[in-house]
């Protein structure tokens, strides 16, 4: 009894401390409660079960996740989203990359102008994005329609959105033009973090230009391009609002241009497969925490040799 | 309304120290061999930078256009005199006043609540970090970053239904208040930001851990509310799936619903399209044009945390 009298301020400060703590961060759990983890975990619910949101639920075991693999338009949505996420992540990080080295390294004057420009078309909304991209390619007065016939020598109506061939590279370059400038800060202020002292042992120790980028720079840059490459590669997986403007919500030819979020789109809000739909949104989910788990293994491991 | 992209393009030039080495006399600057390289490459940066900013140039010079200047060969590349026309046509489609007004709804409240939300917590979780509660929570939150947005969105929608809250703004301000991401950026920077001695300082002169974080607290770490709240408004500005499942009528449309609407109406009308597309983005450019260091410094802070 005369342990606890004694311990009971600092208990008692311990459990107010706790009450307050509670209090903060209550209007944020509470929130995500209801609009977050209720949905998730009902989706997880819906992935096993058929519903079209009127007749009666249905249970049908793992069939939902097994169905999708049999219809041809899964199919594609996956293999255009890896293509539209591979090149999307390999073009925007490497062009941001090369932007950074450039201007970090050579760039002078206007260095204000160079920081902000990149960032431009981050602040267009890409169903916006999508729509200048039409107008662009424009079949019948397109720029790039204008200037290829100049280029041949009479008029070019090539209809870019309906190709089959072309509507992905379309995703990719919108891609890269939005999220470059994202990527080219980050790797600025990585490269501008890098002590100049390393630079200048290596330039004493007579170490060519290219050196030093192959053993300091790009070594020491390594996590911030791991980070860039993971953001992108998240975002590329997840791509909606770019396929669906561009291909005016069709998908494209052939559905050449639809992608895991257009597919999740159209089954739950077109089909109203509900559970159809939430299966694809964990395929997604897997994915996503696939290569989110890779990342973490990947920093923990540089971290831990040095 | 040129003006704007021109403003943050001019910017740099009222740095002098910058362009110092310009006036030192031109061929003296080609004669040194690495001030030849740097130019060079500037040169060859500023062109790609071209290219990023080329598209959002073509949409405001094809909106000063007439239909028929717009599909004549060679396309005008500087701005025309078709401004008023373009106008009038685009006011009889779309309303740009009221499509602003529609994005603001939801900008400002969600923007307010976020920041505010994200803020309180941030406090907790730094100011308790020493609980194992706090440890606990915070853990759950990180976790939260690894779903992606449309694991919940089918039930999502079914659960606005059943709030009957379908066609309204609140699904797209009350439940994004909630950022996993607001909350851990938060927590960091009020971590750096604010020396244990203020809270026991606070606690001394009686102030209660709300006082605390009202008086003591939010004063202080404003930079860091206002990157976040630029942060949040753009991207809530940008937001198109969930708008697009959850409204329905056409004067309740956000910015991009409104413009793609309108560019899907209207397809061969390209003036009156980019026109639309111009008065769209322009609160967003208004914006980074004055707050483009809170922007920036939003966008690293980010990537730091990593």
């Amino acid at each position: 009894m005369q342990q606890t009298l004694k311990a009971r301020p600092v208990q008692r400060r311990e459990a107010a401390d706790r009450r307050t703590l509670l209090a903060t961060l209550a209007p944020y759990f509470l929130l995500f409660l209801i609009f977050g983890l209720l949905p998730i975990l009902y989706s997880l619910y819906l992935g096993f079960h058929r519903w079209d949101g009127l007749s009666p639920i249905k249970s049908v075991g793992f069939q939902n996740y097994a169905r999708v693999w049999t219809d041809p338009s899964f199919i594609k949505a996956v293999t255009n989203t890896l293509i539209i996420w591979l090149g999307s992540t390999v073009l925007t990080v490497t062009t941001a990359f090369v932007l950074a080295f450039l201007v970090n390294e050579y760039v002078v004057i206007w260095r204000t102008y160079f920081r902000m420009v990149f960032l431009l078309p981050l602040l267009v909304a890409p169903a916006v994005t999508a729509i200048i991209m039409r107008v662009l390619f424009s079949s019948d007065s397109g720029l790039i329609n204008t200037f290829w016939g100049n280029l041949v020598g009479h008029p070019v109506y090539f209809d870019w959105f309906s190709s089959t061939v072309w509507i992905k590279p379309m995703i990719i370059l919108m891609i890269v033009w939005r999220w470059t400038g994202w990527h080219f800060v980050i790797f600025l202020a990585g490269l501008q973090s890098v002590s100049g002292d390393l630079y200048e042992a290596a330039r004493v120790d007579g170490a060519t230009g290219r050196q030093v980028l192959a053993r300091i720079t790009i070594p020491l840059m390594l996590p911030t391009i791991a980070f860039s490459v993971i953001t992108a590669t998240i975002g590329g997986i997840q791509v909606f609002d770019e396929p669906f403007v561009l291909t005016n919500g069709t998908g494209g030819t052939d559905n050449a241009g639809l992608t895991l979020g257009m597919y999740l789109y159209n089954a739950a809000f077109r089909n109203f497969q509900f559970g159809l739909g939430s299966a694809v949104s964990y395929y997604v989910f897997i994915l996503v925490a696939g290569f989110t788990l890779v990342y973490n293994a990947l920093i923990r491991r540089s971290r831990e040799n040095g | 309304m040129g003006s704007v992209p021109n403003q943050i393009q001019e910017r740099p030039s009222a740095a002098p120290k910058m362009a110092r080495p310009v006036r030192r006399g031109f061929m003296a600057l080609l004669r040194n061999p690495r001030a030849r390289t740097r130019l060079i490459v500037t040169l060859i940066v500023f062109l790609i930078s071209l290219m990023f900013v080329f598209p959002l140039y073509w949409m405001l010079v094809l909106s000063t256009h007439t239909l028929q200047e717009v599909s004549a060969f060679p396309p005008p590349l500087l701005f025309g005199t078709a401004l008023g026309d373009n106008l009038s046509r685009l006011l009889e489609a779309f309303s740009p006043l009221q499509a602003i007004w529609n994005s603001l709804l939801v900008a400002v409240p969600k923007t307010l609540g976020l920041v505010l939300i994200s803020a309180l917590a941030g406090y907790g979780f730094s100011r308790y970090a020493r609980l194992t509660t706090a440890q606990w929570l915070l853990s759950a939150v990180l976790a939260t970053l690894f779903f992606p947005p449309s694991l919940g969105l089918i039930p999502f929608f079914l659960e606005m239904k059943v709030f009957g809250w379908l066609n309204t703004f609140l699904p797209l301000i009350i439940p994004a208040m909630a950022s996993a991401f607001g909350v851990i950026w938060m927590n960091t920077y009020i971590s750096a930001a604010i020396p244990r001695e203020l809270y026991e300082a606070a606690e001394l002169d009686g102030a209660g851990p709300m006082t605390t974080f009202w008086r003591v607290v939010l004063p202080i770490i404003r930079p860091g509310l206002s990157a976040l709240a630029v942060w949040t408004f753009i991207g809530t500005w940008n937001d198109f799936q969930i708008p697009l499942i959850i409204l329905n009528d056409a004067d309740k449309f956000t910015m991009p619903l409104a413009l793609t609407t309108l560019s899907a109406m209207r397809s061969s009308d390209t003036p009156a399209i980019m026109l639309g597309t111009a008065l769209g983005i322009l609160p967003v450019f208004l914006i980074f044009a004055f707050l483009s260091r809170q922007f920036i410094s939003g966008l690293t802070s980010g990537a730091v945390k990593s």
